[in-house]
């Protein structure tokens, strides 16, 4: 029998919109964690494939030595694909002319991930190409077309071999962006590599095997070859790895997003036990009743349980429908705007939403729901009895302990989820004693103010204790909003100062310093804007202190003596030349980590680049051997940079003082951007430059692009959804305040109040909350910000000014309307219904 | 002996002290009967009211009802006694605003697990005239309207005792007149015993016998036969 009454009870009371704010809050959070975990699932897969890409594979070995062949046949085993790249360099010839060129042989089914794109000219307009050049043929740049005067149909010697050029090589997704150590690329295949004969013992060549597959048989795989990965032969590389052009905007995405949800979440969850609370408060008089009509305590137990059980179901699946239907919009809009389909999610996504929900409902009502079955009857007598208020701790505990499950559900990183919630428990700590004192202050201020005025301050300080709780959630919601929203800007700035719009798209490498003049004053002709001529001079570092540094291949040979090559002593040199240049200013986009930059300083001196240095064990101080065409001579490394490779320009390992380096002869390199329409312009205008490499990073920079939009939408999107999140924890707490407040007016009505006093007091009141908030959620957003990007971002912090204009006035006009429409509804019933509604 | 109280006692812990609210109470109503308790506000008869339905606990001296002593019962045998014999009226109603006329009637026969709940509601909310608002909810009625489904609930479980709280305070003096009869009517034909709290003389004077509380204390009042 009590089942019925219990659904009856749900019946009616959601049809009466009783349960609206409750099942609402449970449908949003079931909404907000599945279409945020969803998305963020299948946009970072698809991120992922992108991203795979630039790899074009999901992970990468390389390898000094050719790699087994049963490795490989494990990989297959688990069903991964697999494909073989060699890469190195080697001289092509045709006819008289020669040049270095680096050659990559790749095995049927490269690239694993993304597409290689050709062209029927040089610099013509390329397009998708499906599989690889056939045996004894060769895919070929551009570049390579200009230097050795080619036309496709003609034949370059390689080696022992001579190919059949067949189609210009345009784009492969692996090329990544390094201007100085590609020469023009050469696609054969790894069939036709043995007949070069190119490949020797000692050869400098490096072999990779690409694998392409699930996640879980990556892993897998993973773990059963790392075991036998030697450090210095091997290195295993997925895109998450770091060096990778996106890696680092990839991880900042990934953490905005996880936090963002997780605030999201944690929103979603105080919204439902605010609404709870109010839920179970709703019900003490009903409880009242059915003990005097002779319900026992089991019996209104189990009404109550199953009645908070379906309405729990109920949300949750309309939550779940929700969740799926804006995720799909969502994508759809991805996908129509970008031209890009994500990836399915799995179940994981409806299990955790469905969780989140459910553990919301119970936990958050727990303690509410065990004061309302300890309703006395004798509440129908007399209305102001409640149940004693003894297990209180029991409802903090509950309540913390859910937020906390909850944080590490989702986030599954201990570590982060335990700083976001003791950083919460302290701000909201804090932010009930700065509530307190602020709601003080506002009293005595607002004692000189009008009758509307004075009301709201007398009704402020009057509920001192449950307006600094409602200020506790008004401040949270209105600060976990002002830090999505600010952290959302920060990071499309961030992202947009790496790749702005007039980003160049063309680099040209190998310029004479004789046609520096000739190249400018040729593209200045055609109104192409060039930027700075960046001077190269290739040398080899030779030796650090006095000490020489082992190149790869000695280091090698003595490895293969059994020499332990890793005392301090020896430091490993980068086995090639370098690519040095000279320059009076720092580079934009380098930060000085140590040391000091020259100025006019032409004493001899060297910066060099943060990694580098750590690999190589270098300080200020250290004196470094340089040799630049059989000329060696030292210089004392003066700074230590910090150099951002994601952004697209020269970046360089060492730069010298102008002093040090000016007299050696230099290659120039520079970029310019020219829009994708005149293309076809780019042969003629280089054609006097035959030495001159050009390199095309459209493709990059659209891939770059793609991802950056793809993720600022998502961002977009997350913000939304935490709005939703952060309006329903507004609305349930101005909801449930009011309940408070009814008695009150309704008093004040009776006693002849006119609505105009009563509706603007209570508005003041609120505007006054809001405003309070609105402030005390700056302070704390600014702090935790603060922390957020320096800590876990890895950006520079910095105040925002115009979010103390904003926090204030927004959670004054938002909470102040919320109360005005709240109250309106109140004021426009006539007396004697309020008075019934009180009992 | 339907309800019997002997040495009723009830005090209270204030800041000033104990408060004697209830003092050596001595009580016998018969199966059938119909009794009043008069006395001026916070004298002490919705205490004793609460006291002899079992929703509160005495502090000394014992409540029978049907020969069952309330303080050798726990709570949920005092909700059982009440779902088994025990009817109730309020001042104001306590309809549960959720449910329909219907629903609000149903209830405490739900509760008590009688299966027939439906079509005794339906019969009684005919019997105090309100057939045709069964699917309304308590907002949409009047006062005289929420209080006759309150006498359909209170006689749904055909309860042998009917503790009635002011149940005309709230309503204009037709209504509450209106009011009367019908629970006076009801009574009768069910033979319930009623036991009503009122400051209304008019309303006192049509049961059997009266009680006086004054200030803890209940007295008889010996009617005028005349």
């Amino acid at each position: 029998m009590w089942h019925k009454i219990s659904w009856r009870l749900l019946r009616q009371e959601l049809k009466r919109g009783e349960l609206t704010i409750m099942a609402a809050a449970i449908v949003l959070s079931v909404t907000a964690v599945l279409s945020l975990s969803i998305f963020t699932e299948r946009l970072q897969s698809g991120l992922m494939e992108r991203s795979a890409e630039f790899l074009a594979a999901d992970r990468v070995l390389s390898s000094r030595r050719t790699v087994d062949e049963a490795w490989l046949e494990k990989a297959h085993e688990l069903n991964l694909n697999t494909a073989r790249r060699v890469v190195f360099n080697s001289m092509a010839f045709a006819g008289d002319e020669l040049a270095l060129v680096d050659i990559k042989a790749v095995s049927s089914g490269y690239p694993l991930r993304g597409d290689l794109k050709t062209a029927d000219q040089p610099y013509a307009e390329d397009q998708v190409t499906e599989g690889l050049p056939e045996s004894g043929e060769a895919w070929v740049a551009s570049a390579l077309f200009q230097e050795l005067n080619l036309k496709v149909g003609d034949t370059i010697d390689i080696g022992n071999s001579n190919f059949l050029v067949t189609r210009v090589l345009t784009y492969e997704p692996d090329v990544g962006f390094s201007v100085f150590t590609d020469s023009p690329n050469v696609l054969i295949r790894y069939a036709d590599l043995d007949d070069t004969g190119l490949i020797q013992p000692g050869s400098r060549v490096r072999y990779h095997v690409l694998y392409a597959g699930a996640e879980e048989q990556l892993s897998e795989y993973e773990s059963w070859l790392q075991p036998q990965l030697n450090e210095d032969t091997h290195n295993w590389r997925s895109i998450a790895d770091g060096d990778a052009p996106l890696a680092r905007s990839l991880r900042r995405a990934e953490r905005f997003m996880m936090l963002a949800s997780l605030l999201g979440v944690v929103l979603a969850a105080t919204a439902v036990a605010v609404a709870a609370q109010r839920y179970c408060q709703r019900n003490y008089d009903v409880v009242a009743i059915f003990k005097t009509l002779g319900a026992g305590k089991r019996q209104i137990q189990r009404i109550f349980i199953l009645h908070l059980l379906l309405l729990t179901v109920i949300s949750i699946a309309i939550g779940l429908l929700l969740g799926w239907f804006i995720q799909a919009q969502v994508v759809n809009l991805v996908a129509e705007r970008l031209g890009a389909t994500l990836p399915q999610a799995g179940l994981t996504p409806y299990l955790l939403a469905s969780a989140t929900g459910f553990i919301s409902a119970v936990m958050f009502t727990l303690y509410p729901l065990l004061r309302l079955v300890a309703i006395p009857p004798l509440r129908v007598l007399n209305r102001e009895l409640t149940a004693a208020n003894r297990l209180r701790w029991l409802h903090w505990v509950a309540c913390g302990g859910t937020i906390y499950v909850l944080l590490l559900i989702y986030s599954q990183q201990w570590l982060l989820s335990t700083a976001l919630f003791a950083g919460g428990a302290l701000a909201a700590a804090l932010l009930l004693v700065i509530g307190r004192l602020f709601i003080g202050a506002s009293r005595r201020a607002g004692m000189q103010a009008g009758s509307a005025w004075r009301l709201a301050m007398a009704g402020l300080q009057r509920r001192a204790q449950a307006n600094s709780v409602q200020m506790l959630s008004f401040s949270t919601a209105i600060m976990l909003l002002l830090l999505v929203l600010a952290l959302r800007s920060e990071l499309l700035e961030d992202w947009q100062r790496q790749l702005p719009d007039d980003a160049p798209n063309y680099f040209v490498v190998n310029v004479a310093e004789d046609d520096v003049q000739r190249l400018e004053q040729r593209l200045a002709e055609r109104d192409i804007k060039a930027n700075d001529m960046y001077p190269v001079v290739p040398g080899r570092m030779t030796a650090v202190n006095g000490v020489q540094v082992v190149d790869e291949v000695s280091k090698e040979s003595k490895e293969d003596e059994g020499t332990d090559t890793k005392s301090d002593e020896v430091r490993e040199g980068f086995g090639r030349e370098l690519a040095l240049t000279w320059r009076d200013e720092l580079p934009p986009n380098n930060k000085i980590l140590a040391g000091e930059w020259w100025g006019d300083n032409p004493a001899p001196q060297v910066s060099v680049e943060q990694g580098v240095a750590e690999r190589m064990r270098l300080e200020i101080g250290d004196v470094l051997q340089f040799n630049i065409g059989g000329n060696e001579f030292e210089v004392p490394v003066t700074s230590i940079r910090e150099v951002n490779w994601a952004s697209i320009q020269p970046n360089f390992f060492m730069i010298f003082n102008t002093a040090t380096l000016q007299d050696f002869p230099a290659t120039y390199i520079s970029s310019f951007t020219l829009e994708p329409e005149r293309k076809s312009e780019l042969y003629d205008l280089f054609k006097p430059f035959p030495q001159v490499s050009l390199i095309d990073l459209d493709a990059l920079t659209d891939q770059l692009r793609e991802v950056i939009s793809q993720v600022s939408l998502a961002i977009g999107f997350v913000l939304i959804l935490v709005l939703i999140a952060g309006v329903l924890v507004l609305l349930a707490q101005v909801q449930a305040s009011m309940e408070e407040r009814q008695q009150e007016l309704v008093i004040l009505r009776t006693l002849g109040a006119p609505a105009k006093l009563l509706s603007r007091s209570v508005t003041y009141e609120f505007l006054i909350l809001g405003a309070i908030s609105g402030l005390i959620a700056t302070l704390a957003m600014e702090l935790a910000l603060w922390i957020l990007q320096t800590q876990v971002f890895e950006m520079d912090a910095s105040l925002h000014w115009r979010f103390w204009l904003v926090g204030p006035l927004a959670g004054a006009l938002v909470v102040g309307i919320m109360g005005r429409l709240a109250c309106g509804r109140l004021v426009r019933r006539n007396t004697a219904q309020l008075i019934r509604t009180l009992g | 002996m339907l309800i019997q109280t002997t040495q009723l006692e009830k005090k209270v812990q204030t800041s000033s002290g104990i408060l004697h609210i209830l003092q050596r109470i001595d009580l016998q109503i018969t199966a059938g009967e119909t009794v009043a308790i008069v006395g001026a506000s916070g004298s002490g008869k919705s205490t004793l009211l609460s006291l002899l339905a079992g929703l509160d606990l005495a502090s000394a001296g014992d409540v029978l009802i049907d020969n069952v002593k309330l303080s050798n019962l726990d709570e949920e045998q005092r909700a059982k006694l009440r779902a088994d014999k025990i009817g109730f009226i309020f001042q104001s109603f306590l309809l549960i605003p959720s449910l329909t006329a219907l629903e609000n009637v149903m209830l405490p026969a739900e509760l008590a697990g009688n299966r027939k709940a439906e079509q005794q509601a339906r019969t009684l909310l005919q019997d105090v005239g309100l057939g045709e608002r069964l699917t309304h909810y308590p907002n949409q009625l009047s006062g005289g309207e929420q209080q006759r489904v309150a006498i359909a609930r209170a006689f749904v479980g055909t309860p042998k005792i009917l503790f009635a709280d002011e149940p005309t305070g709230n309503l204009d003096a037709t209504t509450g007149h209106t009011i009367e009869d019908l629970l006076f009517e009801m009574n009768e034909s069910s033979g319930t015993t009623l036991v009503m709290v009122t400051h209304n003389e008019q309303l006192a004077d049509r049961c059997q016998r009266i009680f006086k509380m004054d200030a803890g204390s209940l007295t008889e009042v010996q009617k005028d036969v005349a």
